[in-house]
C-alpha cells in the first residue's frame, strides 16, 4: 500500500545507511528519497560510496526525473531536493534552511504533499533538528513516521528534536528498520 | 501556512495581469515557497499582499526580484569549469571572436568565472561577454562584482581547482595569484573583482519567459546554470528552443550539474558530456 520511503539523516547516518541499502532487496518495490547532510568538502564521491554497498540502484537525480520505484534518489550536494505531485524530482538552489542544503524539512514536507498516507519517513542519526518538521508534516499528512532509537545513534539531537515534536508510529533499531522494510509489499 | 495552488495561481495572475512578469510556467514548490517567504517577510497575508502589489508598482518590482533565487558561487562545481577550460574552450582559440551568453547570470560569479578561465587561456580578448537576468538588483550586484569574504571562502578553494590545478595532469600546478583577478580585504569582509574584468561584460534586464535575443547576437556557447530548475517543463523547453536559435552551429549549451534536457528538443543537440552541443 506504501508508495516512497523518505530518509533523513545527518552526523553518524552514514553507516546506517549503507546498511540499510545493503539489506533492500534488488526488487525492493518502493522509490527511496534520500536527504542527507554531508560535510561542506563532500561535494563528489558520496552517491557512489552509497552505491557500492546498495543493493538497489542511488542516483543523483537530475531536476524533473522521474520517481520510479526500486530506486534510491540522492538529494545532490548544495541542492534542495523537492517531491512534486507529479511525483518527479524538483531541485532547489534556494538559501539553506536551518543551515541546511539540502533540507531534510523540505524534502519531507512536499514528499509529504505529493504521496499523503502512502509514505513512510525515516528519520536517523544527526547532530541538527533538520528533519523534525517535516517528519510532523508527514505524519499529519496520513503517513507512517519512524525515528532510529536514540540509544543507538551516534548522535541523537536530531532523532530527539523529531521525537519532541511528533508521536510517532515506531522507534526502530537499524535491524528493526530493515526488518520493516522487508516486509512491505 | 501552507499555500493552497489557488492561492499561489491568484498572485500569479495578480502579477501577470498588472505587470510584464508571467511566473505561470514556473515550479511550483519553489514558487511557493518563495511566496510563503515574501508574506512572512512583509508580514502580511496573501489578500494584503495582492492588494498591494496592485497599487505600488515599486513593491511589485520588488516581489518580483524576491521570487527569483539568486545563489551563485565562483567556480560553482569545479568539475564542470575544468571541463570547460582543458575540453570546451580551447576549441574556440581559432575563432577570430567568442560570443558566450550568461543567461540568468544573477550576481555575477560565473560571469567572472568564465573571464578568468578565458584569460588563463588567452581568449579573453577575442570574447564578448553578454550577461542577463531577471533581477535589477542582481544585475547591479553583478556589475559591482563585490562578495562577501567570509561566507564565500569556498571560492578560493574552487579558483584553486579550476585554475591552479589540472585534474587531467597532477604535476602541473599554475601558482596564480588571487590578486591577478580579485582583492581580497579580510577587514572590510570583502572580494572585489578588478575592473578589467568588471568593465567588460554588457549586463541587461531580460526575462526568459519573454524569449526574444536582446543582444541580436549569434552565440558560441550559452551558460545557463541553476535557472531552469525553477521553470516548469513547458517553459524549459520554450527557453531550449530560444537557445538554440541564438547559437551556432556546432555552439554549446551549459546547464547546470543536476539539469537536463528531456523531450524532443534533445534531437536538436548532441550530449557532450555536461554541455549540449548544436547540431
Amino acid at each position: 500500500m506504501y508508495k516512497a520511503v523518505v530518509i533523513g539523516g545527518s552526523a553518524g547516518s552514514f553507516q546506517v545507511i549503507t546498511k540499510i541499502l545493503n539489506s533492500l532487496p534488488i526488487n525492493f518495490p518502493l522509490p527511496v528519497l534520500l536527504s542527507l547532510h554531508r560535510l561542506k568538502h563532500v561535494r563528489s564521491g558520496f552517491v557512489e560510496a552509497l552505491s557500492i554497498k546498495s543493493s538497489i540502484p542511488i542516483v543523483e537525480p537530475y531536476d524533473k526525473e522521474n520517481i520510479k520505484p526500486g530506486k534510491g534518489y540522492l538529494a545532490p550536494a548544495n541542492y534542495h531536493m523537492y517531491i512534486e505531485l507529479n511525483k518527479r524530482i524538483a531541485l532547489s538552489t534556494e538559501e539553506p534552511v536551518n543551515h541546511s542544503r539540502p533540507s531534510i524539512d523540505l524534502t519531507f514536507e512536499t514528499a509529504a504533499q505529493a504521496y499523503r498516507d502512502k509514505l513512510i519517513g525515516i528519520i536517523l542519526s544527526g547532530a541538527n533538528r533538520d528533519g523534525a518538521n517535516g517528519l510532523k508534516k508527514l505524519k499529519q499528512a496520513g503517513g507512517l513516521a519512524i525515528v532510529q532509537d536514540p540509544n543507538e545513534c551516534q548522535v541523537k539531537t536530531m532523532t530527539e528534536a523529531s521525537l519532541n515534536l511528533t508521536s510517532v508510529d515506531h522507534i526502530f533499531t537499524t535491524e528493526q528498520i530493515i526488518k520493516f522494510l522487508l516486509n512491505l509489499k | 501556512m501552507v499555500l493552497s495552488d489557488q492561492e499561489a495561481q491568484f498572485f500569479v495572475n495578480t502579477i501577470k495581469n498588472t505587470s510584464g512578469y508571467d511566473f505561470s510556467e514556473y515550479s511550483e514548490k519553489s514558487l511557493k515557497r518563495r511566496l510563503q517567504k515574501i508574506l512572512i517577510d512583509n508580514n502580511t497575508d496573501l489578500l494584503g499582499l495582492i492588494n498591494k502589489l496592485k497599487t505600488n508598482k515599486s513593491f511589485l518590482e520588488k516581489t518580483v526580484r524576491d521570487i527569483t533565487v539568486n545563489t551563485t558561487e565562483l567556480f560553482r562545481d569545479p568539475q564542470i569549469w575544468q571541463t570547460l577550460r582543458y575540453r570546451i574552450l580551447p576549441e574556440f582559440s581559432e575563432n577570430r571572436n567568442i560570443n558566450i551568453w550568461h543567461a540568468g547570470c544573477s550576481t555575477g560569479q560565473e560571469v567572472y568565472s568564465m573571464m578568468i578561465l578565458l584569460n588563463e587561456l588567452g581568449l579573453l580578448d577575442k570574447a564578448k561577454i553578454f550577461a542577463s537576468d531577471l533581477n535589477t538588483d542582481a544585475l547591479e550586484a553583478a556589475k559591482k562584482g563585490n562578495y562577501k569574504y567570509r561566507f564565500n571562502i569556498g571560492y578560493l578553494d574552487n579558483f584553486d581547482k579550476v585554475i591552479k590545478e589540472n585534474p587531467y595532469n597532477y604535476e602541473e600546478y599554475n601558482d596564480v595569484p588571487y590578486s591577478k583577478y580579485f582583492k581580497i580585504d579580510k577587514v572590510s569582509d570583502s572580494i572585489q573583482i578588478n575592473d578589467f574584468l568588471r568593465q567588460k561584460p554588457i549586463f541587461r534586464q531580460h526575462d526568459l519567459v519573454h524569449g526574444g535575443n536582446l543582444y541580436f547576437a549569434k552565440f558560441d556557447l550559452i551558460l545557463c546554470r541553476n535557472v531552469i530548475i525553477y521553470f516548469k517543463y513547458s517553459l524549459q523547453n520554450k527557453v531550449f528552443k530560444l537557445f538554440h536559435d541564438h547559437l551556432y552551429t556546432k555552439g554549446l549549451l551549459v546547464l547546470g550539474m543536476h539539469e537536463t534536457m528531456l523531450g524532443e528538443i534533445t534531437s536538436q543537440f548532441d550530449k557532450k558530456g555536461q554541455a549540449y552541443q548544436k547540431k
